[in-house]
């Protein structure tokens, strides 16, 4: 894996030149940099070119306002975001590394408004349960239940007491052995003039890591993502932003 | 590039789709993959010594480039375009704040302060982040020649286009954009490891890690410049 962290060693010893030569390799390395930006807009060209998939269920969400339908989410947009959270009906709390992602929407959100996108997160739990959660982490981004509706199973986020003992949870378009009931994703809609409904696309595990910010810092910066714990992954060190205590 | 979705849709089957799907998520893959081998090299590059003393004002008086690491050995340095005439700092600059501001609790816990640095004197500097509601530090370089040595503020018109992104785009203003990342060892030497600037620190922009994914993506066709349709988070309902 190159998402592997240098020892301190690696760092102590590491190579410091010129600022000469320093600028010649970075130019070498600023070519490759530009490809790959390049490449990145030859792969979001090829997700926005998927074909869709019209939506025939009614969804009713519990929001702030009352019931929702899907269609009521996009308010007066075209394009709908779904962050799908994870916070099942009997969690104490939402998922911390959801929370790290949620850290992010409020600075965004304004501005996705602003270019004819809507912003809704979703989650299992009863509105009350995320209300106070919500309410705890000071955030103000829209955020509705999907309980007892399936949208959460219909999109693959959220997944049976059987599946689970099964060891068969259908999860990033894949059947695997998963043991938690909630997992997380992005999902993008379309409402055409007539009123019509399109699932355009979803992403999940490694596919959501663009959003935020932080991972495109970490991956800048000498020691990476330096996830050296069991999970390595950012379970490792990331927590709710009220409880890095000190 | 094909015709777009919204233009002409094509709908199909959850059956097709996912056919479709899972094709475009093995080159996802791929490419996250590439993205992890880049972000190696990345950090792979050799370091510079950093000799000049930098001395910045910040919120607790003059402040050292060695300083502003504070008990971290990592710094991030954010080059906001604010000139000392300007009357507030640029709307996307701005939008990128509204990114920053979230992330640096958790980078804090990856050994990594974040400090934002624009050439405007300090009080310029603390009016307009106040009305922003920003918390992250933000220093002033008005007195040094930290944005010109690090090639984001250019006094000639000839500048703007030899230095910006290391001579290969150029760039129409006196004051450009950029991210550049700094490790102090534990003698206390400062090194100068990366910087990145146009659209090399695009992840910035939280927003277009969104729109990419949308049916429309950026959707900036008809915009004099991208971008052009950022405000000031305060200042949309103008």
């Amino acid at each position: 894996m190159t998402t592997q962290t240098p020892s301190i060693e690696d760092l102590s010893t590491h190579p410091v030149v010129s600022r000469d030569e320093w600028l010649e390799a970075r130019k070498a390395l600023l070519k490759k940099e530009k490809e790959f930006t390049r490449q990145k807009d030859r792969l979001f060209a090829e997700c926005r070119t998927l074909p869709w998939v019209k939506v025939e269920k009614n969804y009713v969400f519990d929001t702030a306002t009352g019931k929702q339908t899907l269609a009521d989410l996009f308010g007066d947009k075209s394009q709908l975001i779904v962050t799908h959270f994870m916070l099942g009906p009997e969690w104490e709390q939402g998922c911390i590394g959801c929370s790290f992602g949620a850290d992010h929407y409020d600075g965004i959100v304004i501005h996705l408004e602003h270019h004819d996108v809507a912003f809704v997160v979703v989650s299992r739990a009863p509105l009350p349960k995320i209300d106070a959660f919500k309410q705890r982490m000071g955030w103000r981004f829209k955020w509705v239940s999907s309980y007892g509706n399936d949208f959460n199973y219909d999109y693959h986020v959220s997944f049976t007491g059987d599946a689970i003992a099964q060891g068969k949870v259908y999860y990033n378009y894949e059947v695997r052995p998963i043991d938690i009931d909630e997992l997380a994703g992005t999902s993008m809609f379309y409402r055409d003039a007539a009123g019509d409904i399109f699932h355009t696309y979803s992403a999940y595990a490694r596919g959501s890591e663009l959003v935020g910010g932080a991972y495109g810092y970490l991956d800048h910066l000498p020691k990476g993502r330096n996830e050296t714990g069991p999970g390595h992954n950012l379970g490792d060190w990331v927590r709710h932003h009220d409880r890095y205590g000190n | 590039m094909s015709t777009s979705n919204v233009e002409s849709p094509r709908v199909v089957s959850r059956g097709e789709w996912l056919e479709q799907r899972k094709a475009l998520l093995a080159k996802e893959k791929e490419f996250t993959r590439l993205g992890d081998r880049l972000a190696a090299e990345k950090r792979n590059l050799p370091w510079v010594r950093v000799d000049k003393n930098y001395v910045f004002d910040g919120p607790e008086g003059k402040e050292t480039l060695a300083q502003l690491f504070g008990d971290k050995s990592q710094l991030l340095v954010y080059h906001f375009m604010f000139g000392p005439d300007w009357e507030e700092g640029c709307p996307i600059c701005s939008m990128v704040g509204d990114n920053i501001d979230p992330n640096v609790i958790h980078l804090a816990q990856r050994d990594v302060n974040l400090v934002v640095v624009a050439r405007a004197p300090l009080a310029k500097i603390n009016d307009f982040k106040k009305r922003m509601g920003w918390r992250f530090k933000w220093v002033s370089s008005f007195a040094n020649d930290f944005n010109h040595d690090y090639s984001v503020s250019f006094e000639t018109e000839e500048m703007k286009g030899k230095f910006y992104n290391f001579g290969t785009g150029g760039f129409p203003g006196e004051e450009a954009p950029g991210l550049s990342v700094f490790y102090k060892d534990s003698a206390g030497n400062v090194f100068h490891t990366y910087s990145s600037y146009a659209r090399g620190p695009e992840f910035l922009v939280g927003a277009y890690n969104y729109l990419d994914l949308v049916p429309k993506g950026r959707d900036e066709a008809g915009l004099p410049f991208t971008l052009a349709w950022i405000r000031h988070h305060d200042r949309y309902e103008e």
